[in-house]
């Protein structure tokens, strides 16, 4: 069985997660301090991991590295209604964040998603998520088998998206990842290139399935 | 009088002094040497009492010159073209010395003069840097006043005859230093000088009594004054200035504090909701009792998020960051976040070619989500979004056909806690609506209603597109 920590400092949440992990066929570890987490996380056999960022002892965001350092996927659970502070966690590594008060099947579902992603082996030359792949080397995209014309910057959006599998990517991080540093605040190139690319892959773009928005957060890529 | 007369008598005394040591001494000096002797006195006379005296002693010198060392001895008359030539070099020489003697004192007591102006300049700098911006520039403006006499500084109250008013206005408006001992309205009473340098739109003023001994100020003192009033100026800058980042902390702090109150607000509310609606949620399946109590919950949530919303409208807050956006994303993310009754449809038809907007994308989350809220309560079986570009602008709707408002409530609807008969499922907390228009505004957009084509309401945002 999949052990999945969870630190929260609320033991009421410890509880709730605690159960609603176990519907989902995992083992819960709780721990109500970052130091506790600290200690699980040693202790190791770790799968995933669920973090509330306001902790008694230390900022839930310093965890996240040593957690991704240590190849354990980070869903951060969020009460906060700052978009920032999400943002900053995304793109210190956290696979995905969920807020307060969350749906149990919802939180499920992502811990899958990140789990999946957390169990891919490193660098492919053809990556696959749903029915579109990606071949980096030959620089061909196919959705379904039929293949998509697309100039370097919508493939490179894609390929970054189709990379993380699922996981929300920042405007910030895509925006670095394809146009580079100097290019974090061109939000508008973003939204062009999404566009653009909704135009080719998806069946109706006014009612996109594939490539979804999380409002002032980032994209990630739907399976359906 | 009397001291102009002592101040003669000394070189003459001189005059007199060298005469008698010549007379004395001439067999053993010779004449020549003793014509150079007359040039002392006139050098003493020029150096002390500039061209006046200096013309004198040399006068008084050629002539003792003359009368006692020159044969015939005791007479004015001159024996001889070389003793005419050496009397009129005594009397050029007397003359040429004592000019460059009185331009040399000149030159002296103007860099005396520039010295004590830039000491008195830098002793008020001084001044205006040490301690609180009040309380140095009181302590600057004590000191000026010490030196020059009674001084008014911009805007303070004083009994100005119209003339000095008709000066001061003057100087307020053009920047020039104006009234007494300037070149404009100098009949004027008082001295008026700004304290800004010109061309900064309307100057404050210094303004400056005539001396109390009646005498005109020389314009190399109203120069120099300018330069004082520019200097306390700059403390009055200073002030200006201290004042405005203490208001900025001041405001920084308190909204600080404010948000920090709303977050952990938020935060209180959250958890005990999430336990509930988490440990709902798994016995919902079972239990129509809990399927009702989580929908309660769940209204909860949103009913403290439009709390918390209405608080930061209420004391300004609001700040949009706003991005390209397109409404595709926005309207898209807003229907999957509605929470939907059973029997109602809810869609979208957003032009997948409509220009971006720019717009803060979590308010205009919010703002979607509580139209479709406010929709989804009153309509009877569709809730749809569209949205139009015309000439640059860009609208956005949400209708439903429900059965809309009528016009005479179209303003106050979108007041707090404002609600419309007729919704049976409309059990949102009275502010959606007040917070629809709040956020709108906030990021530059209008929001209107009028009647849908489905039969009900239909809110619009307009919005600016992005070229």
């Amino acid at each position: 069985m999949n052990r999945v920590l969870v630190v929260d400092d609320e033991p009421a949440i410890l509880r709730l997660l605690g159960a609603v992990l176990a519907r989902g066929g995992y083992e819960g570890v709780s721990a109500p301090t970052a130091a506790a987490a600290m200690a699980a996380l040693r202790h190791g056999g770790l799968a995933a991991a669920i973090l509330d960022l306001g902790l008694p002892d230390r900022d839930g965001l310093e965890l996240i590295p040593m957690l991704r350092g240590a190849n354990v996927p980070v869903i951060v659970l969020s009460a906060r209604e700052d978009v920032g502070e999400k943002v900053a966690a995304l793109d210190l590594g956290a696979s995905d964040y969920i807020t307060k008060p969350f749906d149990g099947e919802e939180l499920l579902a992502r811990l899958r998603v990140a789990l999946r992603q957390a169990g891919v082996a490193a660098p492919r030359e053809v990556l696959a998520y749903g029915a579109l792949r990606i071949d980096t080397a030959r620089h061909e995209a196919s959705l379904d088998g039929r293949a998509l014309t697309l100039p370097p910057k919508e493939f490179a959006v894609l390929q970054a998206l189709v990379e993380a599998g699922g996981r929300i990517l920042t405007h910030a991080a895509l925006l670095e990842k394809v146009w580079g540093k100097a290019h974090v605040g061109d939000v508008e190139y973003l939204r062009v290139a999404i566009r653009a690319l909704r135009l080719k892959i998806e069946a109706d773009p006014a009612h996109p399935r594939l490539i979804r928005n999380e409002p002032g957060i980032g994209y990630r890529l739907m399976e359906s | 009088m009397w001291r102009v007369l002592t101040s003669y008598a000394v070189p003459l005394a001189g005059v007199a002094l060298v005469t008698w040591l010549t007379s004395a001494m001439l067999a053993q000096w010779g004449l020549a040497s003793a014509a150079l002797l007359f040039l002392l006195p006139v050098l003493l006379g020029a150096a002390r009492g500039g061209l006046g005296q200096g013309l004198v002693t040399a006068l008084a010198g050629a002539a003792a010159y003359n009368f006692f060392l020159l044969p015939p001895y005791f007479s004015f008359r001159v024996h001889g073209p070389d003793h005419a030539v050496s009397v009129l070099v005594l009397v050029l020489v007397a003359l040429v010395t004592s000019r460059l003697a009185t331009r040399l004192r000149a030159r002296e007591e103007e860099a005396l003069a520039r010295a004590s102006a830039s000491e008195e300049l830098a002793q008020i700098s001084a001044l205006l840097a040490k301690g609180t911006p009040v309380d140095a520039f009181s302590r600057a403006r004590d000191f000026v006043a010490g030196h020059y006499g009674p001084l008014h500084l911009g805007g303070e109250e004083d009994g100005f005859s119209s003339l000095d008013q008709a000066a001061a206005a003057w100087a307020m408006h053009n920047g020039d230093a104006t009234g007494h001992g300037t070149a404009v309205m100098a009949a004027a009473e008082w001295s008026f000088l700004p304290l800004a340098p010109k061309g900064r739109g309307t100057h404050a003023l210094m303004a400056l009594a005539r001396p109390e001994d009646g005498h005109t100020r020389p314009l190399g003192e109203i120069e120099h004054l300018q330069q004082v009033a520019l200097l306390l100026g700059q403390g009055r800058d200073r002030i200006a200035l201290e004042e405005e980042r203490h208001a900025r902390e001041t405001f920084a702090e308190s909204d600080r504090l404010r948000r920090t109150f709303l977050a952990s607000l938020a935060h209180d509310f959250r958890t005990p909701l999430t336990v509930m609606t988490g440990q709902l949620e798994a016995l919902a399946a079972r239990s129509d009792e809990a399927r009702e109590a989580l929908a309660a919950a769940r209204r909860l949530e949103r009913t403290m998020s439009d709390l918390i919303a209405a608080a930061r409208i209420e004391e300004g807050s609001l700040r949009p960051q706003c991005e390209s956006l397109d409404l595709v994303d926005a309207a898209d993310a807003a229907c999957a976040a509605a929470v939907m009754p059973g029997g109602i449809e809810l869609g979208h038809a957003i032009p997948a070619d409509l220009p971006f907007v720019r717009a803060d994308a979590v308010m205009l989350h919010h703002v979607l989500i509580n139209l479709i809220d406010n929709a989804l309560g009153y309509a009877t079986s569709r809730v749809m979004l569209g949205a139009q570009a015309q000439g640059g602008e860009v609208t956005l709707w949400v209708e439903d056909d429900g059965p809309g408002v009528p016009p005479a409530e179209r303003t106050r609807i979108f007041e707090r806690f404002a609600r419309i008969e007729g919704g049976d499922r409309a059990q949102g907390s009275g502010l959606g609506l007040a917070i629809v228009k709040g956020f709108a505004e906030a990021m530059g957009m209008q929001v209107s209603i009028e009647e849908s084509p489905l039969g009900g309401a239909r809110f619009t945002l307009w919005m600016k597109g992005e070229a």
